[in-house]
């Protein structure tokens, strides 16, 4: 073979390479082993071979012998300086400040450790949201710690100072100042007073300036109509306390972003005794929502149907002996007759008479993405049954996405010198972004101030990073008479500054008065304009009292309320109904998640499953049962949607419930920018229409089925509960009857000696009746206990780590079905099926009543996740936080193990809160109080469906809920008595009146 | 010699024997007991215990305020020195040195000594409130120039005292046992 290779050609060759003899083969031939060959199999990841494993090892163990001989060193401990006096290592500050979504702004305490804001719950001394807020809002914490924030000002993408980016935009106002041309501001809504003040005086310095305020998820329909309705832009404040009968048109009140309305609907839903009365929701919706979900009967009706069908049910209200509103006459409104509608007789009966019998007390409530006829029809009802129950005031005009087509269109024309984005991201959501993009390329100047870079920055030559919320001042205002404040909960974590302050430093470049700072600015509106003038306190005082409250009363400042205006219905009516027959309704309703994509960054967020589709990571399209039938379509099926010259692939999911002819795609997905969000599900902005004037609601789309699929990260694809009782569901007179025969788990057998519990029993109640489902409790939860985000591809093979879920069952015809709500975690039963399989007893029973799970005694034989009947067991299939990019840690709550690879993990009844409250309690001498305990999913539930505290004490509030005659325990018949009661959820029908 | 006779009595006995020291001497370096306890390391200023909480009878809770309000004793800010040290023995170089720090306002790196594990939430609280001497777990602090590790802190003697703490509690305490299960101390 030598000689044949260093001959010449050789006879023969096992390749082109061998016989034209090239180099590496002449030298291949003298090597009998390729390198890597001695491998016994490639390794995945080019780490080790068994050889050189064991080398290490044994220069591993010699090492650490030699280091075993010396102590170990322990690092450092580092004092405060200088201690700020509130500051105690170890324990929590929490600071009161707002948190602004659109035209909403949340009064919230940040909780800070060692100044660092690590968990956000809802003010208790709020009148309206009485300690609680929406998901995002809790959520949100993760855009101040996301590694992806801009840490600097940047120049035509390059890193660059503070006065250079501002000494552009002044020269850049300054040049539009002395030519006259226009200048654009383009912000979200501004709720704030003070940033008002701020941007009419930077009118007032700049006169060509145009500030457009645009909220691109807010539904543009809802605008206009309300204008149309009420002489100008106006919001309908709805009591949903005070409403008897309440019908939804197509509305998500009951959304989780509004915990006023979802306290003050709850409140209603839990009667003590029979004798108690309920309120009664109605639902005529074409997408499922929760607000559907909840609803005592709901009709699935297609959203062109809805306005029709409300102004036939105004004139059978009418034929009835309701007034109508001045200015309406009656023959403007369809007959008020059910043919034609989907409602059957006895429904469109049941539905008139609760409206009927409820004048005064009964409430009609729009959906965002409904037509503004709709919305017509819906005030139209409210001024007749509702009253004083539906009272619209005025409130900041929103620009709409035909106002910004406008805008766009100029711009093409070159008639901005300057376009100013301030947290708005108008190249992800403006429908047609190349057109944006092109008409940007005609403006000279193009200036971006926000959080996070987005389409838009890109977009832009001076990029200004902002402070997110917790850094910044801000104030807020309600329009109810509250007027809330937002300060800083941590100093500046980068080189960002407020964007108030920016503008302020704008304005001093154009030669207006300068300002000591955003602060001082502040705290000067409000000594004019809030502060009482004649007050005995001082203005400092009161000024600290308010920061502490985090808000104050203000009554004096509610504008009046509008009247109807009945010429509005004529224009609503004499509107065409939209083509209906043709095609698919495609409703583009906010990601519950995500809203209009600013969250679209944050893995809790993503990974929240959706209340009603159960889906993470993305936003299939919804089809009804019908049509997926129809169509042939299932679970995962990749269709194309065609709406207009807009057409988009996307996965579909079968939504029971959903009217058919309905689709329903959410917002908030699609984005391109950020390391999270990037390409996780379809930019549905695409999908509207900018000339329309309710864009959020496409007709005549088309569907076809491409034959692709993929799958979907769903977490329940499970509803039916088998035969079991798992839920129980009953309407009101069931209950009256009282066929509610639960607490079963009395009778069972055991062999076993009860445990004893010496001091404490914990455990929880949960309302089903309450319960709405919104999913508040798992963001809480995730920010309480160091949750692990685990990504789409890992929810798929199940293994979401979230420690408590909201399973969802349906019961009934799937086109129709009614649905019940279950928050479902860790039962912490008495005889736990876990305890007794775990070969190295790293979970067991506590003395007051809990299981245990200790992780530094795990070795994760995941024997306890089998065993669980609950399904609540999540395990560390791998090291999750090796994910965490700096700062993202700083989210964490110390006062929680953060979880390794390889360790069962579940929920401990906020183990946390129980001792800190025991040490405390221990420290001043007196028992645990009933309600000094309050776990995380409890802290953040709107409507108060669950309650924890001390079976021991006959007198807590969970012992007297838990021998209600609507509690039962979920899978009572295994004998393993679990530490949860659950309440058996309750409707409350019409046309039951009579038996009752 | 048969090789099967050969290596029952020569390999066999010197090989277990080599096997059985090697188990030893690994157990032996690696026992918690000799690896933390005593650990004394030298600190960035020569602060004296035994000057302060013996000689002067500082009492421990002046410096380390969080013991009796907060799971963490900590270490006392820079400023707690200067509350005496702005006026008394302004001339020593350690003091110079601490002022010099706090002027600055640079943190000032004392090393660890006591250190439990991440998994370990071990709260001053219910100790102190028990009147439980620091001494018990710290060691005689107040006769320390330089701050050593006294105790191992393993779980043993977390349960140790736990199971019986009559030895570590002052006379006529109500209490009788400290709490044995697991999420007493972890979470």
């Amino acid at each position: 073979m030598k000689a044949h290779l260093e001959q010449g050609t050789p006879k023969h060759w096992r390749s082109l390479g061998e016989r034209t003899l090239t180099p590496e083969t002449k030298a291949a031939g003298w090597n009998e082993f390729a390198p890597g060959s001695a491998e016994p199999v490639a390794p995945p990841m080019d780490v080790l071979s068994r050889r050189r494993f064991l080398g290490l090892v044994g220069a591993t163990a010699a090492l650490a012998a030699t280091a075993a001989c010396s102590k170990v060193d322990r690092g450092f401990i580092v004092p405060y300086t200088k201690r700020p006096a509130e500051v105690v290592p170890g324990v929590a500050n929490y600071y009161a400040s707002t948190f602004q979504e659109g035209r909403r702004a949340y009064s919230v305490l940040v909780k800070t450790r060692e100044g660092r804001p690590i968990h956000i719950t809802g003010n208790d001394e709020h009148p309206a949201y009485k300690g609680k807020t929406s998901p995002r809002a809790m959520a949100d914490i993760m855009r101040l710690y996301d590694p992806d924030r801009l840490r600097g000002p940047k120049i035509d993408r390059k890193p660059a100072s503070w006065s250079e980016g501002d000494r552009l935009v002044v020269d850049a106002l300054r040049a539009a100042k002395a030519t006259g041309k226009a200048v654009l501001l383009l912000t979200g809504a501004v709720p704030s007073p003070t940033r008002r003040t701020l941007i009419a005086e930077m009118k007032s310095a700049l006169p060509g300036l145009e500030h457009l305020a645009w909220e691109p998820a807010a539904g543009d329909a809802e605008l206009s109509a309300a204008r149309a309705a009420f002489g100008g832009p106006a919001v309908v404040k709805a009591k949903i306390g005070q409403a008897r009968v309440i019908l939804s048109l197509g509305a998500d009140f009951l959304g989780g972003d509004d915990p006023e309305a979802v306290g003050a609907f709850a409140a209603w839903r839990r009667p003590r005794g029979s004798g108690q009365p309920m309120n009664r929701l109605w639902a005529l919706e074409g997408p499922m929502t929760l607000t559907g979900a909840k609803a005592d009967r709901r009709v699935p009706v297609k959203p062109s149907e809805i306005a029709p069908l409300a102004f036939a049910l105004a004139r059978a209200l009418n034929d009835r002996g309701v007034p109508l509103p001045g200015g309406v006459p009656a023959p403007a409104l369809p007959p008020g007759d059910f043919h034609g509608t989907p409602l059957s007789a006895e429904e469109w009966g049941a539905l008139l008479n609760d409206l009927g019998n409820a004048v005064g007390k009964a409430l009609v409530v729009c959906g965002a993405s409904m037509p503004p006829e709709a919305h017509a029809a819906a005030h139209l009802l409210n001024a007749m049954v509702g009253g004083p129950l539906a009272q619209a005031r005025p409130a900041e005009p929103l620009a709409s996405l035909k106002d910004l087509d406008v805008v766009v269109r100029r711009m093409a024309t070159g008639a901005y010198e300057t376009v100013i984005f301030w947290g708005v991201n108008p190249a992800y959501a403006f429908p047609a972004p190349g057109r944006l993009a092109a008409a940007l390329e005609r403006v000279p100047h193009r200036v971006w101030m926000g959080v996070l870079e987005d389409e838009t920055s890109a977009l832009c030559e001076v990029v200004l990073p902002e402070h997110h919320w917790l850094e910044a001042w801000g104030d807020y205002d309600d329009g109810q008479g509250i007027v809330s404040l937002q300060q800083p909960a941590v100093g500046p974590l980068y080189d960002t500054k407020q964007g108030e302050e920016v503008i302020l430093g704008w304005l001093k470049g154009l030669g207006a008065v300068p300002s000591a700072g955003y602060h001082a600015y502040v705290q000067a509106r409000w000594s004019k304009e809030v502060y009482p003038q004649g007050s005995p306190v001082s203005f400092e005082r009161f000024f600290e009292v308010a920061l502490h409250d985090g808000f104050v009363r203000a009554e004096s400042s509610v504008p009046a309320a509008l009247a109807f205006n009945g010429a509005a219905v004529e224009a609503a009516r004499r509107t065409p109904a939209p083509g209906s027959a043709q095609g698919f309704d495609l409703v583009l309703a906010p990601g519950y998640a995500v809203y209009d994509g600013r969250y679209a960054n944050i893995g809790w967020l993503q990974e929240l499953p959706d209340p009603v589709t159960k889906n993470t990571w993305g936003n299939p399209l919804s089809v009804s049962v019908a049509d997926a039938e129809a169509l042939g379509l299932a679970d995962g099926d990749v269709v194309k949607i065609e709406a207009g010259k807009a057409a988009m692939e996307v996965p579909v999911l079968v939504q029971p419930g959903q009217a058919q002819g309905v689709l329903v795609l959410a917002l908030g997905y699609g984005r391109s920018t950020g390391s999270v969000a990037t390409g996780i599900g379809v930019n549905a902005f695409q999908l509207m229409d900018a000339e329309s004037s309710s864009p959020n609601l496409r007709t005549g789309v088309h569907l076809t089925k491409t034959g692709g699929r993929r799958d979907l990260p769903v977490t329940q694809a499970h509803h039916r509960m088998e035969g079991r009782d798992i839920v129980r569901s009953y309407t009101l007179a069931e209950y009256a009857r009282e066929a509610v025969k639960g607490r079963s788990e009395e009778d069972l057998v055991t062999l076993y000696d009860p445990l004893k519990f010496p001091e404490h029993k914990w455990g929880m109640v949960i309302d089903q009746s309450a319960c709405i489902g919104c999913s508040g409790c798992v963001i809480a939860c995730q920010s309480e206990n160091n949750i692990a985000v685990v990504g789409a591809e890992q929810v798929v093979r199940g293994r979401e780590m979230q420690w408590i879920r909201i399973d969802r069952y349906y019961e009934g015809d799937p086109r129709r079905p009614r649905t019940v709500h279950q928050p479902m975690l860790c039962q912490q039963c008495d005889d736990a099926p876990c305890e007794n399989v775990c070969p190295v007893n790293a979970t067991n029973h506590s003395p007051d009543g809990l299981n245990q799970m200790v992780y530094n005694r795990c070795v994760g034989t995941r024997y306890c996740g089998n065993n669980c009947p609950y399904k609540v067991r999540r395990f560390n299939f791998f090291e999750y936080t090796a994910f965490k990019k700096d700062p993202e840690a700083l989210a964490y709550n110390p006062e929680v193990t953060v979880r390794p690879r390889g360790v069962m993990e579940k929920c401990t009844f906020c183990i946390q809160r129980i001792e800190d409250a025991r040490m405390r309690a221990l420290g001043e001498n007196r028992p645990v109080r009933d309600g000094e305990i309050v776990t995380a999913c409890q802290a953040a539930c709107p409507s108060d469906a669950i309650v924890f505290g001390d079976l021991k004490d006959p007198q807590s509030r969970v012992s007297l809920l838990s021998k209600s005659d609507r509690g039962y325990k979920v899978l009572a018949e295994l004998g393993v008595r679990p530490a949860i009661t659950y309440l058996a959820n309750l409707t409350n029908p019409a046309g039951e009146d009579k038996d009752a | 010699m048969h090789p099967l006779d050969r290596a029952f009595r020569l390999i066999l006995p010197v090989g277990a024997a080599a096997v059985l020291v090697t188990v030893l001497a690994v157990g032996w370096f690696t026992q918690p007991d000799r690896l933390v306890k005593g650990y004394e390391p030298d600190q960035p200023i020569s602060f004296s215990h035994k000057l302060h909480a013996g000689t002067m009878k500082v009492p421990c809770l002046y410096c380390h305020v969080g013991a009796s309000k907060s799971r963490i004793a900590g270490v006392p800010s820079v400023e707690t020195c200067m509350n005496c040290h702005r006026v008394t023995k302004t001339g020593s170089p350690a003091i110079i040195q601490l002022t010099r720090i706090y002027d600055s306002g640079r943190p000032l790196l004392w090393k660890r000594i006591h250190n439990l594990p991440d998994y370990v939430y071990f709260d001053h609280r219910p100790h102190v409130h028990a009147g439980i001497a620091c001494q018990t777990c710290h060691g005689e602090v107040q006769t320390m120039d330089v701050v050593y590790q006294h105790m191992s802190m393993r779980m043993g003697n977390c349960l140790g005292c736990h199971r019986d703490p009559r030895a570590a509690l002052p006379g006529r305490s109500p209490v009788k046992r400290g709490p044995e299960n697991c999420y007493a101390c972890h979470r």
